[in-house]
């Protein structure tokens, strides 16, 4: 295939990657935050993400979308890794992070492939962990880990920065300012609707995200290369594929076409299925048109692929079985009490664990900002689960988002009936710090907002000897538990600036007990 | 609420000699006209009203920027009363064009999430309709404003309030819990920015200081429909009477203290309402108030 054809197949390979991009952030933008109202297919980066058909395997009940995830595993089978080179986003922002970093002199060709080795080492870990009730793919997988930095970290950044950039420029009289306003205005008015969103972990996982992308500049592709453990699955199907890159007798043994490979690797020295995503950059830079592209059953005994040997697959599987132990004998595991509270339709704890992917899309849901991720409150298999915290954002009634683009059903699929009769937990008073009881005041700003038609919190009118020892008629409040479903925004709207007076605790809370 | 209902009220708190003036629905007192329109059509009554007190063009000057103030407040439907009627809103809007405003803005500082508020209360898209600039309230935006009351002071407010030429306050007739109704003078919470929980400690005095250190140009209670208990928030259909009327006046405390003779409630047990009359605001006793009562 000469140059000027394999230019255009990276062309091609570029607007596919834009598209599917493109087609990702839209989704996850429209799942929530300002869109009221959700796209029925918001979850499709999952359902074709075999990883996640696994997580659904293991954890049941199955749901049928995750078939989708099954032509990506058959179409790998006839053409390689595509899947990484045209349609996976992370892939393609850590393509696009290559190039970035690609003008440098840098060493080309000879560069070792033992680092790649690692994705395959990660993937039967996970997979042996998955199979001991530790489920962790969550935390590698590419589309959870896009999702994740996305919703924590990289739209509230970009939102942080435009409102503030622009705020700076509104407010200065001079020119500058009369040259922003105008900007400064429609983007108010047409973008910034939401308020701004704050994530605990948001700087933990921004820094692993960025590092990842920075990583690149160290080495293509890094994290599709050494970590991803999608990118491991489909490069052991990967091996068997039909798609191939034969030499002609054009070829000169220039070494050209490893210019641009993302494994460091070329068609006529070490060219290994396994690691090759269909790029297409060698069929560009070949100035003899030297390599063509067929599709040709794989010959008997050559299998171009990186050898793992037995004894790291076992090892490996080994160190799954021993890191998935861990987080199941900390003493967590068989405490009665918790100190968190999960979204509404969150399914029994242990089963949470094993169904929750870790990708934050119900954070990105959110309207409140009230889904945060955890941070060891769930032990350490629970880090970036799902957990309310009240003080930043309370659980909308009017609302239901959360349950909706939960792709593993972790958090149940709930109609918004449903889910307003869904306690999640239960409001107490400090009595000691409520203004009603310790100062005499009357406030109530908590009982006001009391989502349920029939009030949770109540108050009732006593006589109380106020702080300066005078009696005084006060409406002190009170909470009933029954009505009570522990949405959180009593302790959201308490004024006081210590701590609230009112919080909500797991107590009563309407799934299966945990463990 | 009847009108044989309203005159009942009218006898428990007025004395015998303001009884004539009530009954031919004129008024004898002194100060600006409160106007109670009662109807089928939340859109014409509204419209009567505002004639009623003497027009929109004796508020609204040529090329004002007018801030039309609902209570958004909540993520609940029209049904549920927690948010004011968009029809009013309409009506409202419109009257303010024709007296030849430049521009209309509606917002809230709501308590739930602004977007779903704003949608949800179908108040975004019936403004937008009538031609309003409907904004979001930006964190961002917040000056300080010194309200020089008792209790309340310098307190944050949303710039966009600030930098209108005339404000214009429709609430809407609701139950509430601590301060007992929110009305007019409760509604300009929705101005303020900052930890507004606060301010629920002496409430009454707050809302009384709030009404005097804010101007309020025009004030419209919707009272279509009310919610008569679970207040502000509701959500239950059965706490909810249609009472079809609307009040304006340019008297803030005034219309409130007609609002609150509309809910059978006592003004003189009303916190706020006690703290604006220490301040000399206004009359606390229905019968001291000029008002003129309409059916159409």
């Amino acid at each position: 295939m000469n140059a000027q054809k394999g230019k255009q197949w990276q062309r091609l390979r570029i607007g596919s990657q834009v598209v599917f991009t493109w087609l990702f952030f839209f989704l996850l933008l429209k799942s929530g935050g300002i869109a009221v109202g959700r796209l029925p297919y918001t979850g499709f980066f999952f359902y074709i993400d075999p990883l996640l058909l696994w997580v659904n395997i293991l954890s049941g009940p199955f749901l049928q979308a995750f078939l989708l995830a099954l032509v990506p595993l058959l179409l790998t089978l006839v053409f390689g890794r595509f899947f990484c080179g045209w349609i996976c986003p992370f892939g393609a922002l850590n393509q696009f992070f290559t190039w970035l970093g690609s003008r440098r002199k840098e060493k080309k060709i000879g560069v070792s492939h033992k680092s790649l080795r690692w994705k395959y080492v990660l993937l039967i870990v996970l997979l042996v962990a998955s199979l001991f009730a530790t489920q962790w793919l969550g935390w590698f997988d590419p589309f959870s880990l896009l999702t994740r930095s996305s919703s924590v970290t990289l739209i509230p950044g970009l939102n942080f920065l435009t409102q503030h950039a622009l705020e700076i420029g509104a407010d200065n009289q001079k020119l500058a300012g009369k040259i922003v306003k105008p900007f400064y205005d429609f983007s108010r008015d047409f973008l910034l609707t939401g308020k701004q969103r704050t994530f605990m972990q948001a700087s933990a996982i921004g820094l692993i995200f960025f590092a990842l992308l920075l990583l690149n500049f160290y080495r293509r592709r890094f994290f599709c290369n050494v970590l991803c453990p999608l990118g491991a699955l489909y490069g052991w199907l990967a091996k068997y594929a039909l798609f191939h890159l034969p030499l002609n007798q054009n070829c000169t043994r220039c070494g050209l076409c490893a210019g641009h490979c993302t494994y460091y690797g070329s068609p006529f020295q070490d060219y290994l299925k396994s690691e090759c995503v269909l790029c297409l950059n060698c069929l560009k830079d070949c100035p003899f048109a030297a390599i063509d592209v067929r599709l040709q059953l794989p010959r008997a005994g050559r299998r171009p692929a990186l050898d793992m040997g037995r004894r790291r697959v076992l090892a490996a599987a080994g160190c799954g079985m021993a890191v998935a132990a861990l987080p199941q004998i900390g003493v967590s595991k068989k405490s009665k009490t918790h100190a968190f509270i999960r979204p509404p339709g969150a399914v029994a704890e242990k089963d949470f664990l094993k169904k929750c992917v870790r990708c934050g899309a119900c954070m990105q849901a959110c309207p409140t900002n009230a889904i945060q991720p955890a941070v060891f409150q769930a032990g350490l298999d629970g880090l970036w689960t799902p957990v309310i915290i009240p003080v930043n954002g309370y659980c909308e009634y009017e609302c239901h988002r959360c349950t909706l683009v939960c792709p593993t059903h972790a958090i149940d699929n709930l109609t918004l009936e449903q889910k307003k009769q869904f306690k999640i937990g239960t409001a107490v008073i400090n009595r000691s710090t409520c203004y009603t009881y310790a100062d005499g005041y009357n406030c109530a700003v908590c009982e006001e907002h009391c989502p349920v038609p029939d009030k949770a919190i109540k108050f009732r009118e006593v006589e109380v000897n106020n702080f300066r020892g005078k009696p005084k008629k006060v409406q002190q409040i009170y909470v009933v538990p029954d009505l009570c479903i522990g949405c959180g925004i009593c302790e959201n709207v308490c004024p006081r600036t210590d701590a609230p007076a009112i919080v909500v605790g797991a107590e009563e809370e309407q799934r299966e007990t945990p463990y | 609420m009847k009108r044989r209902t309203f005159v009942k009220n009218g006898l428990l708190f007025s004395g015998a000699l303001t009884m004539p003036s009530l009954l031919a629905g004129q008024a004898k007192a002194d100060g600006p006209l409160v106007a109670q329109v009662q109807g089928e059509s939340p859109y014409a009554i509204t419209q009567r009203a505002v004639a009623e007190i003497g027009g929109m063009g004796k508020i609204i000057a040529r090329g004002d920027v007018v801030m039309v103030k609902p209570n958004i407040g909540w993520n609940r439907t029209v049904e549920q009363a927690a948010c004011t009627n968009p029809e009013v809103l309409r009506a409202l809007i419109e009257l303010i064009f024709i007296a030849g405003a430049k521009k209309v803005i509606v917002m809230d500082n709501t308590c739930h999430t602004a977007a779903d508020c704003y949608g949800h209360s179908g108040i975004e898209a019936m403004a937008k309709k009538a031609g309003a600039e409907v904004r979001y309230c930006d964190e961002n935006r917040l000056a300080t404003h010194d309200f020089k009351g008792e209790t309340l002071g310098k307190w944050p407010v949303f710039r966009d309030f600030l930098e209108v030429d005339k404000f214009i306050n429709v609430p809407i007739l609701k139950h509430h819990g601590s301060s007992g109704l929110t009305i007019a003078m409760k509604n300009l919470y929705g101005i303020l920015g900052g930890n507004r929980g606060k301010l629920h400690r002496d409430m009454g005095e707050n809302i009384a200081d709030l009404a005097r250190g804010f101007t309020s140009h025009l004030v419209l209670v919707d009272a279509y429909r009310v919610l008569l208990r679970n207040g502000p928030v509701g959500g239950r259909l059965s706490d909810v009477e249609l009472r079809k009327t609307v009040i304006a006046s340019t008297h803030i405390m005034h219309a409130d203290v007609a609002a609150t003779v509309l809910f059978n409630k006592d003004p003189r047990h009303m916190e706020f309402l006690q703290a604006a009359y220490s301040r000399k605001m206004g009359e606390i006793e229905i019968a001291k108030i000029p008002l003129k009562t309409v059916s159409i």
